[in-house]
């Protein structure tokens, strides 16, 4: 679970941390795409580990259009106007879910990567152990991306400097397309992942935004691995707060994690900025 | 001119009034509608009280269902479990809200958690709220705590109709506005708004930001508190689902696109949101149930994006322009006979 969070927070890490875009609709993409892989499992009979090469084009593009139609517009706002446009964007993801596959919550029958086996005392479900190693696989992937090739580069630059970047010869409006585009598509690996094994309904979009919201914060911005085992203390503290106390107050401990941190490290335990 | 313009915003502030008044005279029979206008109205009043810390001090504050929870819930549980009157109830609910506002401002401001921080981690307090109060059985749990039913006693501001109740809401909506009002008049008010666009140059100037921003949070957080009493009484029942994210951040949402740090803006953000939200949701319900909220929401992201500062200032351009006109037309006819 750790890890799917940090593959959402990355995206988000490269939306905000490159473009400084305060995106408060991030939580309703990973929804959207959790939507798409269920329609992909559906009517397709695709197999939920295999939909993500469906549905992360279509994210990207959606993504990229999203850019195009709104978020390019308030670059030069203040981020509040930024999280305005957002939440606006929130709602109307919420509607259009609600509208086409109505407000009760939907899941995949079924999906080959079931069942669960036991290492000595704990039991292990498979579904859940392979989306771990899968996103840690495509953090990897993106880590390379952002660090190995051209375009990667550019985002990077981008991020650290943008003016410098600009000089340098960095066409900063297709860099941010592409980057908005990423950091959208992004979740609908991890959509399809969580579909193997949850259910999705149209108001999930908020905790998952306001999660990976958490991890970012957790990790401070620029640093993937740092991203990844904040995902982990994140997923970690859900699941023991679950066994240990209540299942209801799974949510409490993640964001009192969340504000400590705000007030102790407000850069993040593993921020480069 | 100035008199003059002054006489004609007092007339618009009596038109407003006036049709303020007379709306339950008009919608009275529908108790449906009734609920409708109070609605608009409690969100008015959470839209103008956040206009404080929001849109004067520039703190992005998205907490106010927290503030308005808690203010339902000390007002509901002293009605039930002591039998204390809800106009005493609202009044310690608002303090409670103030004191909570107090703890969290202080330590949030102390540690320079600025920005989109800010916003975040006060989201997160709602949510961190609702489940304290989950699991707090005494007082909140997961089932309605009901207030009791008196078809008509002031005492325990319960009423069979919904009338009452708007004139309530109208009345904390008129306080709200006039606190504005007077903070924008005041020291605060200029230290606020000095801080809201440039913190770093404020403090440099000798504004004790920390100091201005908490007075600002806990007056705001004192009015949503007392609105929330009013709430409890309003639907009759406490329940921890009050703390509602999504509302909190709407709130705030109305008011940036009335207009950040215009008093009547979140006013009349929310006259035409809410209630075009709630006309389209009435009507538009059958078919397509959620098709009212995607509307809404695109009509939100075009306004953002036409009119960033907000609508207020969209009729305030309009105004003006025709003021002018009028102006130029006056000049025009006393100035032919002499030439």
């Amino acid at each position: 679970m750790g890890c799917i969070y940090a593959l959402i927070a990355l995206g988000l890490s490269i939306i905000f941390g490159v473009m400084n875009i305060v995106n408060f609709a991030h939580g309703d993409f990973v929804m959207l795409s959790m939507y798409f892989t269920f329609w992909a499992g559906t009517l397709l009979g695709l197999e939920g580990v295999w939909t993500p090469l469906l549905t992360f084009p279509l994210l990207f593009l959606i993504g990229i259009l999203t850019y195009r139609a709104i978020v390019e517009r308030t670059l030069r706002q203040h981020y509040v106007t930024q999280i305005a446009v957002t939440v606006g964007l929130q709602l109307f993801l919420r509607a259009f879910t609600q509208i086409v596959w109505q407000a009760q919550p939907r899941a995949l029958p079924y999906s080959i990567i079931q069942g669960q086996f036991m290492i000595g005392e704990y039991q292990i479900i498979l579904s859940r152990l392979i989306s771990a190693i899968v996103s840690v696989i495509a953090i990897v992937i993106v880590y390379l991306f952002l660090t190995k090739t051209w375009p990667g580069r550019a985002i990077q630059a981008a991020s650290d400097d943008l003016d410098a970047a600009a000089l340098v010869g960095v066409n900063y409006k297709r860099t941010y397309a592409l980057a908005f585009g990423l950091g959208s598509a992004l979740t609908a690996i991890a959509g399809g992942l969580l579909m193997t094994f949850q259910q999705v309904d149209p108001t999930m979009g908020m905790r998952f935004g306001l999660l990976s919201w958490c991890v970012l914060a957790l990790a401070g911005l620029g640093s993937i691995p740092g991203l990844l085992i904040s995902g982990v203390i994140v997923g970690g503290a859900e699941s023991l707060s679950m066994a240990l106390w209540d299942p209801r107050a799974r949510s409490l401990v993640v964001y009192l994690i969340f504000i400590l941190v705000l007030w102790v490290k407000p850069r993040g335990l593993f921020g480069r900025k | 001119m100035k008199p003059i313009r002054l006489t004609i915003k007092l007339v618009w502030i009596l038109v407003g009034l006036a049709i303020a008044l007379l709306i339950p005279a008009l919608l009275g029979s529908s108790q449906y509608n009734m609920v409708l206008v109070t609605t608009v109205l409690l969100y008015a009043v959470m839209a103008t009280a956040w206009n404080i810390i929001g849109g004067m001090a520039g703190q992005m504050d998205l907490a106010a269902t927290a503030y308005l929870g808690l203010g339902a819930f000390t007002t509901g549980t002293l009605l039930i479990r002591w039998n204390v009157s809800p106009w005493i109830g609202m009044i310690l609910g608002g303090f409670v809200a103030a004191g909570f506002a107090a703890f969290v401002g202080y330590s949030l401001f102390r540690f320079g958690v600025t920005e989109v921080w800010y916003a975040l981690s006060s989201s997160a307090l709602i949510e961190v709220l609702r489940v304290i109060f989950l699991l707090w059985e005494d007082v909140g749990g997961p089932v309605e705590k009901f207030l009791p039913f008196y078809s008509w006693s002031l005492y325990h501001m319960r009423f069979g109709s919904y009338v009452p109740y708007y004139y309530i809401m109208l009345a904390l909506l008129l306080i709200a506005l006039f606190v504005n009002y007077r903070i924008a008049k005041s020291k605060l008010g200029y230290y606020l708004i000095a801080l809201g666009e440039n913190e770093d140059a404020a403090e440099v100037l000798g504004v004790d930001a920390r100091a201005c921003k908490l007075k600002a949070l806990m007056i705001y957080a004192f009015l949503v508190g007392v609105t929330g009493g009013v709430y409890a009484c309003l639907y009759g029942f406490i329940h921890p689902n009050i703390f509602s994210g999504l509302k909190g951040t709407e709130v705030a949402i109305l008011g940036i696109v009335g207009g950040m740090g215009i008093i009547y803006g979140p006013l009349l953000a929310t006259l035409i949101l809410v209630s075009g939200r709630e006309f389209l949701r009435s009507n538009l319900s059958g078919q397509l149930e959620s098709l009212y909220l995607a509307i809404y929401a695109v009509v939100l992201i075009l306004i953002v994006l036409f009119r960033p500062k907000g609508i207020a200032t969209l009729f305030q351009d309009i105004y003006e322009n025709i003021l002018s006109r009028i102006a130029r037309g006056k000049n025009v006819q006393t100035n032919t006979p002499s030439l």
